[in-house]
C-alpha cells in the first residue's frame, strides 16, 4: 500500500483542519487516558493507549433500539455523524474489525453499521508496548486501518489502509509527500515483555488453575468492559409514566462475569460458579470465537489485567498450564 | 393506559421510624409525578396529603425501619390490609444505619439517647422482613427515584421490574469512572448491589455498600483487597456493618477465616490508612 510522510511539527495543524470538517475522537488525558471529542488537537497524547477502549462509539453503552406504541414499532433514526478517530493502536483496530464480524457481517445491526460506515480509522502505531501488562505480539494481528501513522522520531510515515484513507489524504493532500518507501514487517511488530505463550486452550477446560483467577474474582465485569472486542448486552423495555402502553427498548452493555447475564425463565442459572464464567470469558476469547468465525477473538490489549481491581493475569495463568505447573509460586 | 378509577391500583405510602429521605424520593420524580398520580389511585401519602384514607390497599409503600413498639404496630396493620408490602429504602430493606446499634455497645451510646426514652418502648431496630413477608424491596440510602417509578408503573401492568442483582461496578465501569481501589480507597462498590448508576463514586465518593450485598459477592477477596489497602479489621467490620450490618451475619467468621488472609492479588497503589 501506498505510504506518505507528514512532518511531525505539521501533524496538529493537520489535525486541526480535519476538525472543521468530521468530529474529531483521540485519545485525551484526563484522570485517565479515554477517547474524547478534541476540540484542539494540541489536547491528544499519544504516550499512553487509551484505559477505556473506542468501541463505545460504534458499540454503544446504551442504544434505543426502538419506541413502541401497543405492538406499533418506529425505529429511530440512526446517527450519522462524520467522524475521525485518530491515535487508535493496532490492537484496538483489530478489535473494531473483529466487532465488524459480529455486529456487521453476522447480525446486519444498523446501528453499529450506521456508525462504523461514518468513521475514519487513523491509526497509531505503538513502536513499543505501552502498557507491561499488553501481549499483542502473541496474536495474529492484520493491518486494519483507514491511514495507520508510524512515528518516526521528527515524521510520520502514513501508510494508506483502504479507500477511505486514500480519499482523506487526497482531501488534505497539502500536508503529505510521497515517502518513497514501503513499511517493513519488521516495523509492524511491538516488543514487548508480556507473552501468552498457549493460544490452543482446548485441552485444559478441566485443569485446576483456572481456580487461581476464579478464587481472586470479583464478578465486577470491569474485564469486560474494558476489553475493546467484549460485545454481550441486555436488552430492556422503559415504558412511559403517563401511558405505559407507550415506550423504548433499549439495549445496554452486560457482562458474561454476572451472574444475572444467565439467568433465564424459571430462574435457572447457566454459569453459576465463578469460574465457570471466567472461564468462558477466556474461553469465548481465545477458542470459541475462532471457532465460529476463524480468528481469535482476544486482540492482547491488556486491559483486562490493568483495569481488573485484583490484576488477574490470565495470560500468566494460561502460561503456567502450559509448563505443567500447578502450584502458585508466587 | 386509562382505567376507570375503581380499577386503579389502591396505593399508600407511609413512613414509620426513618428520616423521610425516601418517601421524598418518590416526590423528586418532579416531571413524571402528575402522570404517575393518574395513573394510581394514591389513597394515603400522610407525607404529602391531607386527606389520607385507610383502608384496603393493593400496595403499600412504607419507609423506615422498626425501632419502637409503635412502629411495630403500623408495620402489621399496613400489612393485613394490603396486598403487597414494598420495603421502601436502607432501613426498611436492611436496617440501615439504625440497625448499627446492633454493632455496638449499650454504653457508647445510652447518654446520647433522649431523656424520655421508656415512653419511646424501643425494640431492637430491624427491617421489614424480619417482622412480616415483604413482597418488594426498593433498597439505597436513598432509593433511586427512576427505580421507585420504574416499580410503579410495573405493579400498574403486573410485571414486577427484576430485582438489580449486578454489583456497582458494572454501571461504574460504564460511566468511564477510574477504579476507586485502585487509588486505595475503600470502595465497597464490587460486593453492593447496583441498579444506582454508581451516583457516588460518579462524585469521587467511595461506596459505602447502602443498597445491600450482592448474591455472588466474593467477601473473603473484598476483605483481602481492603487489608492489602491498609485498612484494618475495625475499620474493615465498621465500614461494611454502616449499612447492611444484619445481612452480613457471616461477616466475622469470614474475616477470621482463613481465605481472607492468604489469597494472591496485586495492588500496585499507595496505601492509604483512614480514621
Amino acid at each position: 500500500m501506498q505510504v506518505l510522510r507528514l512532518e511531525k511539527k505539521r501533524l496538529n495543524h493537520f489535525l486541526n483542519v480535519v476538525k472543521k470538517g468530521f468530529e474529531l475522537i483521540a485519545p485525551v488525558k484526563s484522570d485517565l487516558v479515554r477517547f474524547s471529542k478534541i476540540h484542539h488537537a494540541e489536547e491528544i497524547q499519544l504516550t499512553k493507549n487509551s484505559y477505556f477502549p473506542v468501541k463505545e462509539y460504534f458499540f454503544r453503552k446504551e442504544e434505543t433500539l426502538f419506541q413502541f406504541e401497543g405492538t406499533r414499532i418506529t425505529v429511530p433514526a440512526y446517527e450519522a455523524k462524520k467522524r475521525v478517530f485518530f491515535g487508535i493502536r493496532r490492537c484496538d483496530l483489530n478489535a473494531i474489525k473483529n466487532q465488524d464480524i459480529v455486529f456487521i457481517r453476522d447480525m446486519g445491526d444498523p446501528y453499529y453499521k450506521a456508525a462504523r460506515e461514518n468513521s475514519y480509522l487513523l491509526g497509531y502505531h505503538c513502536n513499543t508496548a505501552p502498557s507491561p501488562y499488553c501481549f499483542c505480539g502473541s496474536l495474529d494481528l492484520v493491518d486494519f486501518f483507514d491511514l495507520m501513522f508510524f512515528d518516526k522520531e521528527d515524521h510520520f510515515l502514513v501508510e494508506v489502509g483502504s479507500e477511505k484513507g486514500k480519499s482523506l489524504t487526497e482531501k488534505y493532500q497539502e500536508f503529505f509527500t510521497d515517502s518513497q518507501r514501503l513499511i517493513t514487517r519488521n516495523e509492524k511488530t511491538i516488543p514487548g515483555v508480556h507473552r501468552l505463550e498457549n493460544k490452543d486452550i482446548s485441552r485444559f477446560y478441566d485443569h485446576q488453575d483456572w481456580k487461581k483467577g476464579a478464587d481472586i474474582c470479583l464478578s465486577c465485569g470491569a474485564c469486560t468492559t474494558l476489553c475493546p472486542t467484549c460485545y454481550c448486552f441486555e436488552i430492556h423495555d422503559e415504558v412511559k409514566t403517563a401511558d405505559p402502553v407507550k415506550g423504548e427498548r433499549k439495549r445496554e452493555w452486560s457482562s458474561c462475569q454476572l451472574q444475572e447475564f444467565t439467568r433465564v425463565a424459571g430462574d435457572h442459572i447457566f454459569r453459576k460458579e465463578r469460574e465457570d464464567r471466567f472461564k468462558h470469558r477466556i474461553y469465548h476469547q481465545l477458542q470459541y470465537f475462532k471457532e465460529k468465525y476463524g480468528v481469535q477473538m482476544c486482540v492482547g490489549c491488556g486491559r483486562c489485567i490493568e483495569g481488573c481491581p485484583t490484576r488477574i493475569d490470565f495470560v500468566r495463568i494460561l502460561n503456567e498450564m502450559k509448563n505443567g505447573k500447578t502450584e502458585n509460586n508466587g | 393506559m386509562k382505567t376507570d378509577k375503581n380499577k386503579k391500583l389502591k396505593v399508600g405510602v407511609y413512613g414509620i421510624t426513618g428520616c423521610s429521605g425516601c418517601q421524598l424520593s418518590i416526590i423528586f420524580n418532579e416531571e413524571e409525578i402528575l402522570d404517575l398520580l393518574s395513573l394510581i389511585d394514591l389513597k394515603a401519602f400522610p407525607f404529602i396529603k391531607e386527606l389520607n384514607i385507610d383502608e384496603e390497599f393493593d400496595c403499600i409503600i412504607l419507609e423506615g425501619l422498626v425501632a419502637n413498639k409503635g412502629d411495630l404496630e403500623i408495620l402489621r396493620k399496613l400489612r393485613r390490609n394490603s396486598k403487597m408490602l414494598v420495603s421502601l429504602g436502607a432501613c426498611a430493606c436492611t436496617g440501615c444505619v439504625p440497625a448499627y446499634r446492633h454493632f455496638t455497645l449499650k454504653e457508647n451510646y445510652e447518654h446520647l439517647l433522649y431523656k424520655k426514652q421508656e415512653e419511646l418502648q424501643d425494640v431492637e431496630p430491624s427491617p421489614h422482613d424480619e417482622h412480616v413477608k415483604v413482597d418488594y424491596y426498593i433498597p439505597g440510602c436513598p432509593p433511586d427515584k427512576k427505580e421507585i417509578l420504574r416499580f410503579i408503573k410495573g405493579s400498574v401492568r403486573g410485571v414486577l421490574p427484576r430485582p438489580h442483582q449486578n454489583p456497582v461496578c458494572i454501571e461504574c465501569r460504564r460511566n468511564g469512572n477510574a477504579c476507586l481501589l485502585d487509588e486505595g480507597k475503600p470502595c465497597l462498590g464490587p460486593i453492593t448491589t447496583g441498579g444506582c448508576n454508581a451516583v457516588c463514586i460518579n462524585g469521587g465518593f467511595e461506596c459505602w455498600g447502602c443498597r445491600g450485598p450482592t448474591k455472588d459477592m466474593n467477601l473473603d477477596l473484598m476483605i483481602k483487597m481492603l487489608r492489602d489497602r491498609g485498612f484494618d479489621d475495625r475499620f474493615i467490620q465498621d465500614r461494611m456493618r454502616t449499612f447492611v450490618g444484619l445481612k452480613l451475619p457471616m461477616l466475622e467468621r469470614v474475616m477470621q477465616g482463613p481465605k481472607s488472609k492468604v489469597l494472591q492479588t496485586r495492588f500496585d497503589g499507595e496505601k492509604k490508612f483512614y480514621e
